[in-house]
């Protein structure tokens, strides 16, 4: 089969293009003031104190200046905030996310089925929460792990539910408003979003999933992933995100924290496809304790201007991370990703693989720091980056900076960036294969540390999108 | 510090050092323009990460730091008979032209303030002028600083077809209360098909402030080889560029540092691929003992049209204490895909390994280390060609090593 019929076979264009008719049944004003923020707050019936939470991280937002003079950095004028609509709430019955999907109006529910949610859930999840503009309007999760005390719930639930957890964790030792102006603006309008509770000793054996879906024109999204796993628990966390295209820009700007306890171990896997009108400015970041592990696996393929460095604090002796990220970056995108590792302990471990595709002039950006504290001996970081780049037009950089004020460290830093192999191409001719069958095996091939760290279903999923970005691209 | 009553940096400061070396209009107004530009241009770049700038320049006191009309130094400009080893004053006479035609054309006296202020204020330099097909070997030039403060400027032109190798170190004669403070500018101009090696020792002493820059227009077929070895200082700034304008020309810029006490060095090798077929390489080695920090920035810019470039970089550091520090950010900017290139940076101690094996053959500890230190200049020793240069830079990691507890 060649791939222009696998391609059409999976119809994967037509999976995320859909529009479907806006049916809100709350929505805030465009622009951002102390007044939406408090009709937010009270539409959700938030306690006292996150409303207080809010209010001082709008002030933060309007203080801090946009981030303009980073170099290559994607250029951000057109994101106005005062253009969004920062809330609207679905119109569903169910707060809080329905246990059915029948229970779903019936535009949702068959956004979600052409997406694919459901069927996967069936054979391959723990759980899944589906987020439709603000809020979750799905969320379910096998009744073994209830039993045994996890707690996979929509995020707004979390503050009403499990308020005592979600008040010690939420913005305050991981990511503070303070870190980024969108940090801060994520504090001020966060709506939706996910909260992962695994106690102590225990294993999530298959992945959760959230799944963002954006619909209306202009709109933006935040919600806020909390995963909190407790002393010796293990967890896989999975996010993927789509909406149809619109010529307004749509803004998302979400905010994941992970708490990994001693022991603990937690893998938290994205596949990025925004529309190319989306401008997806996140924050992520991970405190991991004595011996404990944080993955980060990343797959960026859409949105028109990403910036995302999903960080590591390597809290306790022994603990480890590992990042791996892949970006694509077709016409008119700039994907400005890497990773951030503090190395604040002794015996601490990082590893950082970066693949990067650009092409038509895409332009990729690896950004990245490393820090190794003093006293944080024993500590090694190694660092691989490389980019694949198709044509003249596009552009690939790679910024790295490591800081090391530790000696007693072994520290590495690599990066290559080359053309698509004339040789690699013709050897796969002389084959049989024609020239993009040829190209997409080696991009297939560049990209598979990351496909091979993701369940077989996402893994597909991937060399699908990476497959309909190059279709017609080649040659 | 005692306070200090000097000459400021103003109009009249700039007029009377272009009067007493009896310039023409051309290089005074070059002056005042820079002299001008100082209010609006920006200090060279530093890099800096949440809540870290990694050196900070715009901290020293310039006012006091600079004594303009108090520059002392003793300088020697030595090379073959064959080519023109000048003095600034005697190029201005024997050369005017190629030094109207050169001057500021390879560094822009108003790239940022410290370059703006080393044009407005230099008072010594030399030129070295290759004609045509000549080659040339040791041209040497040793400055010793005897003032507060000295600016130093240094050009350095091949016609077509020639070669040359030139070393330039500084040192600290008398000595001063205080700090002090130097600045270089080095302008290569390498002409179609030629070769220049300028290899530089800076070693002054550990009360200075140092600011460098050293750039390199690099002509069709030309090759510009630099060899950049930092020592002494306080705190040195120094970026080494080579602009690949010609088709088929290359550069390696290979720099050495060796940092103790509480020395600050901040190095930069950058590249600029504009023309066809370009080759770089760039290979630095640093050593950091005691509380001493390094911050290491490499470039390697590859333009849109620079089709079939090939550009390698590695940085190596070698941290001898625990309160030693080492930054390091190697750059890849790429615009066209006929590229091949790679970089690489480690941080690391010396291996126990190593140590291991020294010592199973029966050399002592400390001996062991030192010669496993020295081994890691190895790929610098080896690039240079100026025997002087190879020779003073041995001696100084030597000394260096002989005076560790």
């Amino acid at each position: 089969m060649s791939s222009e019929e696998h391609l059409q076979e999976t119809d994967t264009e037509a999976r995320f293009e859909f529009k479907k008719e806006e049916a809100s049944a709350f929505k805030t004003e465009k622009g951002l003031t102390e007044e939406t923020i408090r009709v937010i707050s009270e539409d959700k019936d938030e306690p006292e104190w996150m409303l207080e939470r809010r209010l001082r991280a709008l002030e933060q937002f309007q203080q801090m200046p946009m981030p303009t003079d980073w170099p290559g950095q994607p250029d951000l004028s057109e994101v106005d905030v005062d253009e969004i609509v920062p809330y609207i709430r679905p119109d569903i019955e169910t707060r809080g996310g329905a246990e059915n999907w029948e229970d779903l109006p019936e535009e949702i529910k068959d956004t979600f089925d052409k997406l694919g949610i459901p069927e996967a859930e069936k054979n391959a999840l723990s759980g899944v929460g589906a987020q439709y503009e603000s809020e979750i309007v799905y969320q379910n999760m096998q009744e073994q792990w209830e039993e045994k005390g996890v707690i996979f719930c929509d995020m707004d639930k979390a503050v009403q539910e499990h308020e005592e957890l979600v008040r010690e964790y939420f913005m305050t030792k991981c990511v503070p408003p303070s870190d980024n102006k969108f940090a801060a603006l994520h504090g001020a309008i966060w709506s939706g979003g996910s909260f992962v509770y695994v106690p102590e000793d225990t294993t999530v054996d298959m992945p959760v999933q959230a799944y963002f879906r954006m619909n209306s024109e202009g709109m933006g999204q935040f919600e806020h992933t909390l995963i909190i796993a407790e002393e010796n628990s293990e967890m896989h966390y999975i996010e993927g995100c789509s909406a149809p295209k619109y010529s307004a820009f749509n803004l998302h700007s979400g905010g994941v924290e992970v708490f990994v306890k001693e022991d603990a171990h937690v893998q938290y896997s994205t596949v990025q496809n925004w529309s190319k009108n989306t401008y997806n400015l996140n924050t992520k970041r991970a405190i991991v304790e004595k011996n404990g592990t944080m993955e980060w696996v990343s797959g960026s393929m859409g949105s028109k201007a990403t910036m995302l460095y999903p960080c590591t604090i390597l809290k306790g002796p022994g603990a480890t991370d590992n990042h791996i990220t892949i970006a694509f970056a077709g016409e008119g995108q700039n994907i400005d990703t890497g990773a951030k590792v503090y190395h604040n302990a002794p015996n601490t471990k990082s590893t950082i693989e970066s693949k990067s595709i650009s092409k038509d002039g895409g332009r990729t950006n690896y950004r990245g720091l490393v820090h190794i504290a003093d006293g944080a001996e024993n500590s090694s970081t190694a660092v691989e980056c490389d980019a694949l780049m198709f044509d003249n037009e596009s552009t690939s950089d790679t910024m790295p900076y490591m800081e090391i004020e530790e000696s007693k460290v072994d520290v590495a830093h690599e990066a290559t960036v080359g053309k698509i192999g004339d040789e690699d191409v013709f050897y796969l001719q002389s084959r049989g294969l024609d020239d993009d069958d040829a190209k997409q095996m080696i991009v297939a091939g560049f990209i598979e540390p990351i496909t091979e760290e993701l369940p077989i279903e996402y893994a597909v999923e991937l060399n699908r999108l990476i497959e309909l970005e190059m279709e017609g691209s080649l040659g | 510090m005692s306070t200090q009553v000097h000459a400021s940096i103003d109009e009249a400061t700039v007029r009377q050092i272009s009067d007493e070396l009896d310039e023409p209009e051309w290089l005074l107004e070059t002056r005042l323009d820079a002299l001008s530009a100082l209010e609006e241009i920006d200090f060279p770049d530093v890099i800096q990460t949440p809540g870290r700038t990694w050196t900070n320049l715009e901290a020293l006191d310039y006012e006091s730091l600079v004594d303009p009309l108090e520059a002392a130094e003793e300088k020697d400009q030595i090379g073959p008979d064959n080519i023109d080893v000048l003095s600034f004053t005697d190029a201005l006479d024997e050369h005017g032209d190629l030094l109207e035609e050169h001057f500021g054309s390879v560094v822009d006296p108003q790239t940022n303030y410290l370059t703006a202020l080393s044009t407005a204020l230099f008072t010594t330099g030399t030129v070295v002028y290759v004609p045509e097909g000549v080659d040339a070997e040791d041209v040497t030039i040793r400055t010793t600083m005897n003032s507060r403060s000295l600016f130093n400027y240094t050009l350095v032109v091949t016609e077509e077809s020639s070669s040359v190798t030139v070393f330039e170190r500084q040192e600290t004669g008398d000595s001063v209360d205080g700090n002090r403070y130097y600045s270089g500018i080095t302008e290569v101009v390498a002409g179609e098909n030629s070769y220049v090696q300028f290899g530089n020792l800076q070693d002054l002493d550990e009360t200075t402030y140092t600011y460098a820059l050293k750039e390199a227009v690099v002509d069709t077929y030309a090759t510009a080889s630099w060899i950049d070895c930092n020592i002494g200082s306080h705190l040195t700034k120094s970026s080494v560029e080579s602009h690949l304008d010609g088709d088929s020309s290359e550069t390696k810029i290979v720099g050495a540092f060796y940092g103790h006490d509480d020395q600050h060095f901040d190095v930069d090798a950058r590249v600029w691929h504009r023309g066809e077929h370009t080759t770089a390489d760039l290979v630095t080695r640093g050593v950091i003992d005691d509380e001493a920090r390094s911050v290491y920035e490499g470039v390697q810019d590859v333009g849109r049209e620079a089709w079939d470039t090939s550009s390698y970089q590695r940085e190596n550091t070698l941290m001898l204490s625990d309160e030693s520090e080492a930054d390091a950010s190697p750059k890849l900017i790429i615009n066209n895909h006929d590229t091949e290139a790679s970089h690489s940076a480690t941080v690391g101690q010396v291996s126990a390994e190593d140590m291991f094996y020294m010592t199973s053959r029966g050399l002592g500890e400390r001996l062991a280390k030192n010669m496993l230190v020295e081994g890691f200049y190895v790929p610098v020793f080896e690039e240079i060609e100026v025997e002087e240069l190879r020779e003073d830079l041995k001696g100084r990691i030597q000394d260096r090593l002989q005076s560790r507890d």
